[in-house]
């Protein structure tokens, strides 16, 4: 008699804690942030929602790779480049003038692919043709989707630019999706961001 | 100046300018005492108009303290009161701003991510959020902090956030605080007034004419994400952002909490906040959570992501993150 009882007991015991489990956890899980958005899988409409959104600027071209099953546009190259074309001075002749690399490209720095495996001239820019930069697999390039240049050996950081993990957005969130491309922030001759002093300080901290 | 003119009828008070005038409730209060006090005699001498308005200034200011709360206004009333301080905002100061009361948009959540892996401690983060958000200059008012951590440190707690030296320094990384913009925030729970609410597009606000300046919501805060305006905030005229909105960057005064609001007059707007906009190495990254195409679901899809101080539940809406 005594074990029965003790034994329902336990059972009832069992059974409520059960029900406070499961509770607490109907009511803690169902309204996180982490529940609320990943429930959210209808499309959104940003251009029918938002009032004032970005019209494709100027100086954007359609990026090739294709972004969560849409298109995306990306900033210009070609028209940041100061000597565009190459083909003025890089025709089919060799330039003849004195100390001409210097003057014309005596400003680059190529500082690109570590004390390793340093990158040359020759690693993008081909002798043939100078318009285009050249991939290791010998397709040509066009300047302003150099992604597909940097992408060559920088896979991952092109896969998380094209998912919008790296980079940035040109100025608005919603609206046609318009982002920087690699050269927009990377010296493409010496990527890295050199040192430099923040831009302000902060105070200690108070209250 | 009209109001100058009935200035004898009250006791006479150093002359300062118009724009270091506080006028806080406190100063309400001691005005209602002194208006009780002179009340007979100004019945007499028939000059108390000076008290009750007779310049417009003083009938906006008037009206401006007997207005709603936020939440509690019609489209109509929250126009009115918009207009009225835009209005305000050029007696006091000459700038002529447009103030803005538009609301949350549907089917919008505000989410935020910050990569720690690419921040590497310019600060400029810092510099735009105060120039866009009319930050007080005089106490060097910032809502970001960052915080210069060693490899391998887990809080900033052990961080230095007062850094000043080139960077980024060798084996360290930082980390960008702000307002997290809780969806169970402790600071909504904490606020006697109901001033800091809770946006439906996930915003946490404070609707500066409610605070009373208690600041339980400082002390609720486990992210230090609040600031409060110990002295009236200075902000050189010809730098005041002159986009503002009515819960947003428009201008505090003295004893008035404010904190981040994801640049609220900005984000409506589709635009991009200050501090996602200045970023120059893209460390900052802010999007809708309910549109499954936007960068913010990207990142929390398919990156290691966590957020700080996850098991206090707060369930903020900023996230970090690695590359």
């Amino acid at each position: 008699m005594k074990i029965s009882a003790f034994k329902t007991g336990r059972f009832w015991i069992l059974f409520l804690l059960l029900l406070i489990f499961s509770w607490g956890y109907a009511f803690s899980e169902k309204d996180s942030v982490v529940e609320i958005y990943k429930n959210a899988t209808a499309p959104f409409d940003d251009e029918k929602s938002v009032d004032s959104i970005l019209l494709i600027p100027d100086n954007t071209v359609p990026v090739e790779t294709k972004y969560q099953g849409g298109f995306f546009w990306t900033e210009t190259r070609k028209d940041k480049i100061e000597r565009f074309k190459c083909s003025e001075c890089h025709n089919n002749k060799d330039v003849q003038i004195a100390r001409a690399a210097e003057i014309a490209h005596g400003d680059i720095i190529l500082d690109h692919g570590g004390q390793d495996k340093p990158l040359s001239c020759y690693t993008c820019h081909k002798k043939d043709d100078r318009n285009f930069l050249v991939t290791e697999e010998g397709s040509k390039i066009d300047m302003d989707h150099s992604y597909q240049m940097c992408g060559q050996c920088h896979f991952r950081q092109k896969k998380d630019w094209v998912g919008g993990a790296h980079g940035k957005r040109v100025s608005y969130w919603a609206g046609t999706r318009v982002v920087k491309t690699c050269t927009s922030c990377h010296d493409p001759h010496s990527p890295l961001f050199e040192k430099r002093w923040p831009k302000t300080y902060s105070p200690p901290l108070v209250n | 100046m009209n109001s100058r003119k009935n200035k004898d009828c009250r006791k006479q008070k150093k002359n300062t300018p118009l724009q270091d005038k506080p006028f806080g409730r406190r100063e309400f209060l001691k005005g209602a005492v002194k208006a009780a006090a002179l009340g007979s005699a100004a019945m007499v001498s028939g000059c108390g108009t000076g008290l009750l308005g007779s310049s417009e200034e003083d009938s906006l200011r008037w009206k401006e303290y007997f207005k709603k709360h936020y939440r509690l206004m019609t489209q109509e009333e929250k126009d009115e009161t918009v207009r009225r301080l835009e209005r305000l905002a050029r007696l006091r100061r000459g700038v002529d701003i447009q103030m803005s009361s538009k609301g949350p948009i549907e089917r919008i959540l505000f989410g935020y991510a910050f990569n720690l892996t690419r921040c590497e401690g310019f600060m400029e983060c810092v510099a735009a959020c105060v120039k866009e958000n009319n930050l007080d200059r005089k106490s060097n008012t910032q809502y970001i902090r960052i915080f210069e951590m060693e490899h391998g440190e887990m809080s900033p707690a052990s961080g230095n956030s007062k850094y000043f030296h080139e960077v980024p320094v060798e084996d360290h990384f930082y980390m960008g605080v702000q307002c997290f913009h809780c969806e169970k925030a402790p600071c909504v729970k904490a606020c006697p007034t109901q001033a800091t609410y809770r946006e439906p597009d996930g915003i946490v606000v404070v609707d500066y004419d409610w605070c009373i300046g208690c600041r339980y919501c400082i002390a609720a805060c486990p992210y230090y994400g609040r600031r409060f305006n110990w002295n009236e905030p200075y902000v050189p005229v010809n730098e005041i952002t002159k986009k503002q909105h009515y819960l947003g960057n428009r201008m505090r005064t003295k004893g008035q909490m404010e904190k981040c609001t994801f640049c609220v007059q900005r984000t409506r707007e589709g635009r991009l906040p200050a501090c996602v906009e200045a970023c120059p190495t893209g460390a900052r990254v802010f999007g809708n959570l309910l549109d499954p195409k936007s960068e913010i679901r990207y990142v929390l899809k398919n990156k290691k992501v966590f957020r700080f101080k996850e098991e206090l539940g707060t369930d903020a809406k900023y996230w970090y993150f690695i590359d």
